[in-house]
């Protein structure tokens, strides 16, 4: 799809003008604000930024006397506007804001406990009366609601306050769940699963964990210095591996869809893909998910694990 | 004048009006823009910039006067401008929080939308708020989320004013590509998963699309203003998306007991979304029910977990179980290795 079937969803006036709305009461509040402070918190460029003052200065109402102008303007990389009382505060929220931000705010439900509910109950009252209705409609047009474990939210204060935590954790690797003490770094939701980035003080690294497999989270007084942290990535299993597992004509659509041009195709429609067997454990259990539309060719070894695993499973005991 | 222009100059105009502007001083005002031409022209000019202006949220109406006042075009500062939404730091951290991890994902419906609803809710608090260190990342692996990005938009621009969609849409399922009309009921995340759920008119009934499967997305452009159809008054967006993997819209739902042993046994309640659990007899494990309307992708979900998982009852699901370890020890087997 081009840029331009994107804008003609919306037209690009709209656009402009809700941002003019913005910025003029905006500058009111923050006199003197940078022209690179302005242009971030608009997330335009500052050439778009100045494209936009000047069109600002041609704004007045008639009958356009010298005193009808926006007074607005730029000193030494500041910018000011003289006190309009007209645009002291921008509009309310239009209805399919309020949709897209009660919307977004689902991502935390049910972490965020009862600060959601209070928020989404004071962003209501705020819409316009007349389009109160709307934004009940098109909150019925948007579902994000995505599973959020219950430690979100003191992670969340922990990362803010930059405050060491303990948990146990389990780990799928190895099947054992164990105390770790962390510096929580970033959360991040990846395929519908959130992980916390943290430097893990007895391993001296950073470490990758699933938020839902934390238990017996405290977070402790003490604190670190700031620390950046390297936007850590959920490995692709299909990034550097020596085992190869050939996925069946059923299952193969959907391999192809997740690894692209990894999947590579084998006879009758299947698909073989190289992962990593760095954990045994990792890769039987994957592969059982496929529940026989997946299995291993090559290493011998890694076959013997996968059957292994499969007959543990047999022998378990009620 | 540009339109953009004469927009803002119609909102300076209205928000400092001490009374009703006529249709006359409107005319007047913008001779080049509502002054030239028929009568007609005009008026319509100026009606598609009020329905923009409406758009924008901002409160323009016409008010027939009395002996007071005349008739006119007034906009209500009262419920034009943005009061103080009262927010404390809490709630304004969950909506920041969960607002720019939506944005850093790179494709949320109305994503514009809801950075314009960032600013407005931080403008009275100040600059002090710090862009959390939270954001979601997209999956399948091989999301384009560029392209994710423009279809969302077209589908929800769409969805919010019920105009029928266009695509093309590749089916694993059927390894076929079709091109379907759709009416956009509504669009549901699950699972890093976008998907919009919508009345298909191909298949007649309402279907379920993944946005990333879908090309060439198409809004139906004509009469922009007035809905191609109605949303049925019972429809429900989260009954037709799954949230687990035993869950599937087709199937009536079964009870499924499973045990949890050894280090498995105290995340019963995560790995199962709070289903209920209870101790298993000997008190060495924990069972737990879980309500399925997807028993194949229950039972793929449960081998992932390992021999700490098993299924139990009822009797036919523990034996497809077993089918299925069977069926992947066998596959891994010498013996069926000499077959092949």
């Amino acid at each position: 799809m081009s840029a331009k079937e994107k804008s003609a969803a919306r037209p690009p006036v709209h656009e402009r003008l809700r941002r003019l709305l913005f910025l003029v009461p905006y500058v009111s509040r923050h006199p003197g604000i940078t022209v690179d402070a302005l242009a971030r918190e608009l997330s335009i460029s500052r050439e778009e930024l100045l494209e936009e003052l000047d069109l600002l200065t041609m704004v007045g109402r008639p009958p356009f006397q010298p005193d009808d102008y926006i007074d607005i303007y730029v000193e030494n990389e500041r910018v000011y506007v003289d006190l309009d009382q007209r645009l002291s505060a921008p509009p309310r929220l239009t209805a399919s804001e309020a949709a897209a931000l009660a919307a977004a705010a689902e991502l935390l439900r049910p972490a965020a406990g009862g600060a959601l509910e209070s928020a989404l109950h004071k962003l209501e009252k705020v819409i316009p009366p007349q389009a109160r209705a709307r934004f009940k409609e098109m909150q019925q047009k948007i579902d994000a609601g995505v599973v959020a474990p219950y430690e979100l939210q003191p992670l969340v204060g922990a990362i803010a306050q930059r405050r060491e935590v303990e948990f146990d954790y389990f780990s799928s690797n190895r099947g054992v769940s164990e105390p770790r003490s962390v510096r929580p770094l970033e959360l991040f939701s990846h395929r519908g699963q959130w992980y916390l980035s943290a430097f893990d003080n007895a391993r001296g690294d950073e470490r990758l964990f699933r938020v839902d497999r934390l238990q017996n989270l405290t977070v402790t007084d003490r604190t670190f210095p700031p620390a950046q942290a390297r936007s850590a990535r959920v490995p692709n299993p299909a990034a550097h591996g020596d085992v190869r597992v050939r996925f069946s004509k059923v299952v193969a659509p959907y391999v192809r869809e997740r690894f692209g041009d990894d999947a590579r195709p084998a006879p009758d429609g299947a698909v073989d893909v190289l992962v990593s067997g760095e954990s045994e454990r990792w890769l039987a259990q994957w592969v059982l998910s496929f529940g026989g539309e997946a299995w291993v060719l090559e290493p011998e070894s890694a076959r013997r694990s996968v059957e292994r695993a499969a007959q543990a499973s047999l022998e378990s005991k009620a | 004048m540009n339109r953009t222009e004469r927009l803002l100059d119609l909102v300076a105009l209205l928000l400092d009006a001490r009374e009703p502007i006529t249709w006359a001083e409107l005319r007047e005002h913008f001779p080049d823009d509502y002054g030239k031409g028929s009568d007609e022209a005009a008026e319509r000019k100026f009606e598609r910039d009020k329905a923009e202006l409406l758009e924008l949220g901002i409160p323009i109406r016409w008010v027939v006067g009395d002996d007071e006042k005349r008739d006119g075009y007034v906009v209500d500062r009262e419920s034009y401008y943005l009061p103080e939404v009262g927010l404390t730091p809490e709630e304004l951290a969950v909506l920041y929080t969960a607002g720019s991890a939506a944005l850093a994902s790179g494709a949320f419906p109305g994503a514009q939308d809801l950075a314009h609803a960032l600013r407005k809710i931080g403008f009275f608090a100040g600059r002090e708020v710090a862009t959390p260190k939270v954001r979601m990342e997209l999956g399948p692996v091989n999301v384009d989320s560029a392209q994710v990005a423009a279809t969302l938009e077209v589908l929800w621009a769409a969805a919010a004013s019920r105009k029928y969609v266009e695509l093309t849409y590749f089916s694993p399922r059927s390894a076929e590509t079709t091109r379907r009309r759709v009416d956009p009921y509504g669009l549901a995340l699950r699972r890093g998963v976008w998907s919009l759920v919508g009345y298909c008119h191909l298949r007649k009934g309402v279907r379920t699309f993944h946005v990333h499967r879908m090309r060439d997305v198409t809004a139906n452009a004509a009469r922009p203003r007035s809905p191609d159809f109605e949303v049925p008054q019972d429809f429900r967006l989260q009954d037709y998306v799954a949230t687990f993997p035993w869950q599937h819209r087709f199937h009536a739902p079964i009870e499924v007991t499973l045990e949890l042993r050894g280090e498995l046994a105290a995340l019963a309640p995560r790995f199962f979304a709070d289903q209920p659990t209870a101790p298993t007899g000997d008190g060495q494990g924990t069972q737990v029910t879980v309500r399925a309307t997807f028993l194949e992708g229950l039972l793929r979900y449960a081998l992932s977990l390992g021999p700490g998982c098993r299924v139990v009852a009822p009797a036919d699901a523990a034996a497809r179980w077993r089918e299925l370890l069977t069926k992947v020890r066998d596959l891994h087997s010498d013996a069926e290795r000499g077959a092949a």
